[in-house]
């Protein structure tokens, strides 16, 4: 372990963290808005349920480096490459999960609200999609810490985040680099992750803790 | 007014839930509807806000056919209550009371304040308000949902098993508590229930259904003990309806016998020559303390003071004038002397009552119930 490695670097570094982040959180991010809708239709109406599932495990299948090569006709050798990739990927965890969250809401809040005069779309938005928050959050937060760790294949198509130290320590044989690769993503996970617990505490003050 | 003009709900698969259903709900009163599951009573509650389309037939809300009307607007002006609560969890215990005034576009802290004066209404602390739903108990939910309902002060109430859910003491005091809460608001209340108890004691009218939908019997719950129908609304009451009918006699011109009362510091000499089996001791204000048998007097001295002699006990009494003749007859039978104490508003000794007595009082009323209930 070579220390004085870290702060001749650190620039660097810094970089291959953020961009690392990026790829982490943006897809997960567009994967939720777009699994909103997504979820919100498949849990309304059951029968579009079953094969949207069934579509979203065949993405989840593909290995993403075969992904990432596959979009490169459409894309090339860009982050939007693996931003699209990651985006699918994230889809994929978080649309059962807002599923699951609308499923979970109590029968008797949603009859309750009908009786009171809520319309179907007050009702959605005031009442359901609040109450499946925590299911919703849970699912994004495998979907953030997932992508963060899946970037760094990024690399094989040349897209730079915390990858680029793998590679490099690899060809160097220079484990430092490594370790403080595998570090990084590790706690860039963990902070993504803290905060996304976060998050559900202020949206979710009614909840037990 | 709640008016069904033939309703009839008939499911896809040809199940019929309710059919031709005529039945008038007075306004200002609570009807009751009763009867096994599967019966349709919960449909026809639901028909009322349409949260169930009937099939056929008119329900009319107030003169209105609800049918007529955007269910979104006619259900804001409908206080419903259910049995699971259907409070909102996301929602303090403030905000789930106040919102249908801002679905109507109350301002929130109008519509707060507005919260806080119906906890105080249905009997909960207004402290409560700003807690959430899971932090309260189950009867205290209940009550919420019943302010929940009140809250934008509609004409009608449907209440579906309201009280089901809660232990049976708690569900007595709502049961009370909705009773209270109707003589003060007058309130158009529909309330489903498959327990008979509390359709007669909540109810001012009760529709007993049979399976599929059809009614054996719609009255005051007194006709439902006295004069039901047929077979199967004898049945449905219960076979002690006899006694449940006794909670309609009222106990105020009864004949109290005061001879086997005495004051604590009479004699044995004095008890003895009233000739009674029983004597009841009372203390100084007249509160009643303990029977004393016969031949307890004849083992002691004649000068004896009563207060000074073992005494059993006279806990059960019933209070003359306010309770009802099944309260007298309770107390009789839970008397080792075989007869009810009565006593006044203040606790004070009115007299005692024997079998005879009540069996006499039971057979006065029952005539004139039966020539036209002026009780």
């Amino acid at each position: 372990m070579d220390w004085s490695w870290i702060p001749s670097n650190s620039g660097q570094i810094l970089q291959l963290t953020g961009e690392n982040a990026y790829l982490g959180i943006v897809p997960a991010l567009i994967g939720l808005v777009i699994a909103l809708p997504l979820g919100i239709a498949a849990a309304r109406w059951n029968w579009f349920y079953p094969p949207t599932l069934t579509v979203l495990n065949i993405i989840y299948a593909i290995p993403s480096l075969a992904l990432f090569i596959a979009l490169i006709p459409a894309f090339g050798l860009t982050d939007t490459n693996v931003v699209i990739a990651l985006t699918l990927y994230s889809l994929c965890v978080i649309t059962p999960n807002v599923v699951a969250g609308l499923r979970a809401v109590p029968a008797a809040a949603r009859q309750a609200a009908t009786a009171m005069g809520y319309g179907p779309a007050r009702r959605l938005l005031t009442v359901e999609l609040p109450l499946a928050v925590p299911v919703i959050i849970a699912g994004l937060r495998v979907a953030v810490v997932s992508g963060i760790s899946l970037a760094s294949i990024g690399q094989l198509i040349g897209v730079s985040q915390l990858g680029y130290l793998f590679i490099d320590g690899l060809q160097r044989s220079f484990p430092t680099e490594v370790y403080v690769g595998l570090v990084l993503i590790i706690a860039l996970a963990i902070v993504c992750d803290l905060l996304l617990v976060g998050v559900r505490r202020i949206l979710t003050p009614w909840e037990a803790r | 007014m709640i008016t069904f003009e033939r309703v009839t709900k008939r499911y896809a698969d040809g199940t019929v839930a309710v059919d031709a259903l005529d039945l008038e709900v007075p306004a200002g009163k609570t009807m009751v509807l009763v009867g096994p599951s599967g019966c349709g009573k919960t449909t026809s509650l639901r028909m009322i806000n349409r949260l169930v389309e009937p099939t056929e037939g008119r329900i009319l809300v107030d003169g209105r056919d609800a049918l007529r009307q955007d269910p979104v607007k006619l259900r804001r002006g409908i206080g419903y209550v259910i049995q699971q609560t259907g409070l909102f969890p996301h929602r303090t215990i403030e905000d789930n009371v106040a919102t249908v005034p801002l679905l109507l576009g109350a301002r929130r802290a109008a519509a707060r304040g507005r919260a806080r004066e119906l906890l105080e209404l249905v009997g909960l602390d207004p402290a409560l308000g700003r807690r959430y739903p899971r932090q309260l108990s189950g009867g205290q939910q209940q009550r919420v949902g019943v302010a929940r309902a009140l809250a934008a002060d509609p004409p009608v109430l449907l209440m579906d098993e309201p009280f089901s859910a809660v232990d049976p003491v708690v569900r007595a005091s709502l049961q009370d508590e909705l009773i209270r809460l109707q003589t003060e608001l007058r309130k158009t209340v529909v309330l489903v229930t498959h327990d008979v108890e509390e359709a007669i004691k909540v109810g001012d009218q009760v529709a007993l259904y049979r399976p599929h939908g059809t009614l054996a019997q719609v009255g005051e719950p007194e006709d439902l003990l006295g004069a039901p129908a047929d077979d199967y609304v004898r049945d449905f009451v219960g076979f002690d309806r006899g006694i449940r009918r006794l909670s309609f006699f009222g106990t105020g011109d009864l004949d109290l016998d005061t001879s086997p009362v005495l004051a604590g510091d009479a004699t044995v000499a004095d008890a003895v020559s009233t000739g009674a089996p029983w004597v009841l001791v009372t203390a100084d204000g007249g509160r009643p303390t303990g029977w004393v048998p016969r031949h307890r007097l004849d083992a002691a001295g004649s000068a004896t003071a009563l207060r000074d002699l073992a005494a059993d006990h006279c806990e059960h009494t019933f209070t003359a004038g306010t309770d009802s003749l099944r309260a007298a007859l309770d107390a009789a039978v839970l008397s080792p002397a075989g007869q009810a104490v009565a006593v006044d508003g203040a606790g004070k000794t009115a007299g005692v009552l024997g079998y005879e007595q009540i069996r006499a009082a039971i057979a006065a009323r029952a005539a004139d119930g039966a020539r036209g209930k002026d009780r």
